[in-house]
């Protein structure tokens, strides 16, 4: 746990001061409790944040595919219809909260919960720039990987619950596609952890540079296939079309939120679109050199936090931006054709990339692509 | 700080839990809970006593290799469950009686 | 005082958990029970400085084994199905009897002063001295990997990879045999 918040805000001089007059007037332990109020105050904004940022993503679906398709998309309430998800948010709270006669209670209430806390919990070690990481885990890959399969247990037991035969589909598709699609997106991750040598993402990160030929998708013909492998596994993993298998609109009604209603399927939209976004942004920082800005500019000041969270923000949010064209663009696959893809095309590939990668560190020495060419063109023209 | 006997005392709890899930259910899939409670329960006591008494890391690797094992046995005791309910039509460990002489 | 706050959440998820697995009777529930349960065990491995495994605590019990088990339990019918077998017996034939009481009582407080003892030993041999700082386990555990234990963790590969391909063989659907 190096560069958390707390650790970074430590380094100022006048918090340091502020910190010892508060420690002289009310005792031995401020720092600690003090760290504990700052941790809990990034963490309330990092979540609100969020929680924005998955209900402003309902509107920029519905925009961009408005947009896509030749239509206004919602332009009531408020400027360019932006306060349309808080209206969308209201209805919810407002709607009667229904549960199915046979339902298993205890599953149907705790199945939005479980979506929810899986995907906050993945928020504490996304990198959002080198000050603001809640906490940077020296297994923040793997724990990812755990709580964000939390997920797919909510989907499954969410379809278990309603009693209802297209929520049951919906909710076997679900947790069989989250937990194929594990695999090859596991092992495209470590592809990359081979690379860096660690296993958290502020380390990985800044293994990368701010320039695109310094970031990992281009380091190596490998890495570059990896991205893909790891993009389209996070597209089957957050359940966005082509694979929204589990919530077919054509051929379940709405797949496993079909009996769900009110806060609870608010739950379950919220939950899937801050996923999308967390994922983008684990794409962005796992191959996409996260918040590396060029020539660091700006260092360890606020401003330089600033850009880290623009450039962060910015490669995340054209990655989400990609999601959602790819989901009004493409037809959904079947289910075999799913489970093929992932079988017999991606964990393959996946698996050949790993190998891949390993032979190129051992061969050139963990160099990137473009500095053996960059070497040798230097060293053929006699330049040093 | 909380000592070795308190991880003991939660482990053997743990313990006794599966323990007891294994002699009082008759679902096979019960059984198999639970068998994972249980293997949980020496997977603490290794990292516990790795902990308290030598700090060395050998406690982590078994109990890395007890999380192996116990998803290895989950997958294939899984396995045979829905084998056995194919044949069967049951998942009652009293209906698994075709061995019997 | 973090641990303190930490052990006894993680403590109380691992025994309430643990206890409700045994005592649910709906075993769809108890799934959920032993997923809370493992959170806990998970969140005492961070107590002991184990993050790694902690992790792959998480990774495995989480993402795998529980789904697993939740599967197999909506495969084989749910919990509905269940309740008796197909020849009809619901329960053992003393179940439920004085004498099972009595046995059961007998034998649990045997074990129960069996347990006391051995802790009552541990007690006063283990003297608590200090302990050692949290240090990042990971790299430690990768070299332990792959130098002393290599030779378990090359059959341990071996193992899952029987494993997978048993359980692919054990599960697959029977052919339909068409006279």
């Amino acid at each position: 746990m190096t560069d958390t918040i707390v650790s970074y805000l430590a380094n100022f001089e006048p918090f340091k001061s502020f910190l010892a007059f508060l420690t002289e007037s009310y005792g031995a332990n401020g720092p600690t409790i003090f760290a504990f109020l700052i941790f809990l105050v990034a963490v309330i904004i990092v979540v609100g944040a969020l929680a924005t940022i998955g209900g402003l993503g309902t509107y920029a679906e519905r925009k961009i595919s408005a947009d896509m398709q030749a239509r206004m998309g919602p332009n009531r309430v408020g400027p360019y219809g932006i306060l349309q998800f808080l209206a969308d948010g209201v209805k919810m709270l407002m709607k009667e909260d229904i549960v199915p006669k046979d339902a298993d209670r205890f599953l149907f209430f705790i199945a939005p919960m479980l979506a929810l806390t899986g995907v906050f919990g993945t928020l504490a070690v996304v990198p959002f720039s080198s000050g603001l990481t809640l906490t940077d885990l020296n297994v923040g890959v793997i724990y990812l990987v755990g709580i964000g399969s939390l997920v797919g247990l909510a989907v499954f037991l969410g379809g278990y619950a309603s009693n209802s035969k297209w929520s049951m589909i919906g909710g076997m598709r679900g947790a069989s596609q989250i937990i194929s699609y594990e695999v090859p997106v596991v092992l495209s991750i470590l592809a990359v952890v081979l690379l860096s040598g660690t296993l958290s993402f502020g380390g990985i990160t800044k293994a990368q540079g701010g320039w695109p030929h310094e970031w990992f998708i281009f380091h190596n013909p490998f890495t570059f296939l990896g991205f893909f492998i790891l993009f389209i596994g996070s597209l089957a993993e957050s359940n966005r079309a082509p694979f929204d298998l589990p919530e077919a609109e054509s051929e379940l009604v709405s797949g496993y939120h079909t009996e769900f209603t009110g806060m609870r399927f608010a739950f379950f939209a919220l939950a899937e679109y801050i996923e999308v976004f967390v994922l983008c942004g684990i794409a962005a920082a796992l191959y996409l050199g996260g918040f590396q800005v060029p020539f660091n500019l700006g260092g360890d000041t606020i401003w330089g936090q600033l850009l880290q969270l623009g450039a962060f923000f910015s490669k995340t949010l054209a990655l989400y931006y990609l999601v959602i064209v790819i989901r009004w663009t493409l037809p959904r696959l079947r289910v075999d054709q799913l489970m093929s893809m992932c079988w017999k095309y991606l964990t393959p590939i996946a698996l050949f990339n790993l190998i891949g990668v390993g032979l190129w560190m051992w061969l050139f020495d963990g160099k990137s692509l473009f500095t053996l060419l960059f070497k040798s063109g230097a060293a053929a023209a006699g330049i040093h | 700080m909380m000592g070795l006997a308190s991880y003991l005392i939660i482990s053997s709890i743990l313990f006794i839990c599966g323990v007891v899930a294994i002699m009082a259910r008759k679902n096979i899939v019960a059984i198999l809970l639970g068998l994972e409670l249980i293997l949980n329960a020496s997977a603490l006591n290794f990292i516990a006593y790795s902990r308290f008494l030598n700090n060395n890391i050998d406690g982590h690797i078994f109990s890395l290799f007890i999380i192996v094992l116990a998803a290895a046995e989950a997958a294939v005791a899984l396995a045979i469950v829905l084998r056995f309910y194919q044949i069967r039509e049951s998942v009652h460990v009293d209906d698994a009686t075709q061995l019997q002489g | 005082m973090f641990d303190l706050i930490l052990f006894f959440t993680s403590a109380i998820l691992t025994v309430i958990g643990a206890i409700l697995v045994v005592a649910t009777k709906d075993i769809m529930h108890a799934c959920v029970y032993l997923l809370v349960s493992f959170l806990g065990v998970s969140g005492l491995y961070l107590t002991l400085g184990a993050d790694f495994v902690a992790a792959i605590q998480l990774v495995v019990y989480v993402g795998g084994v529980v789904i697993l088990m939740v599967f197999a339990v909506m495969l084989t019918g749910g919990p509905h199905a269940q309740k008796q077998n197909k020849f009809g017996i619901v329960k053992t034939a003393l179940m439920g009897n004085m004498r099972t009481y009595t046995v059961g009582g007998l034998i649990g407080a045997l074990v129960l002063l069996m347990m006391v003892k051995l802790y009552l030993s541990l007690f006063k041999i283990y003297t608590p001295k200090e302990l050692p700082e949290y240090l990042p386990t990971v790299e430690r555990i990768g070299k332990a990997l792959i130098t002393d234990h290599v030779l378990a963790f090359e059959i341990s590969s071996v193992l899952l990879l029987g494993a997978l391909i048993g359980a692919a063989i054990i599960a697959r659907p029977r052919k339909n045999r068409i006279n």
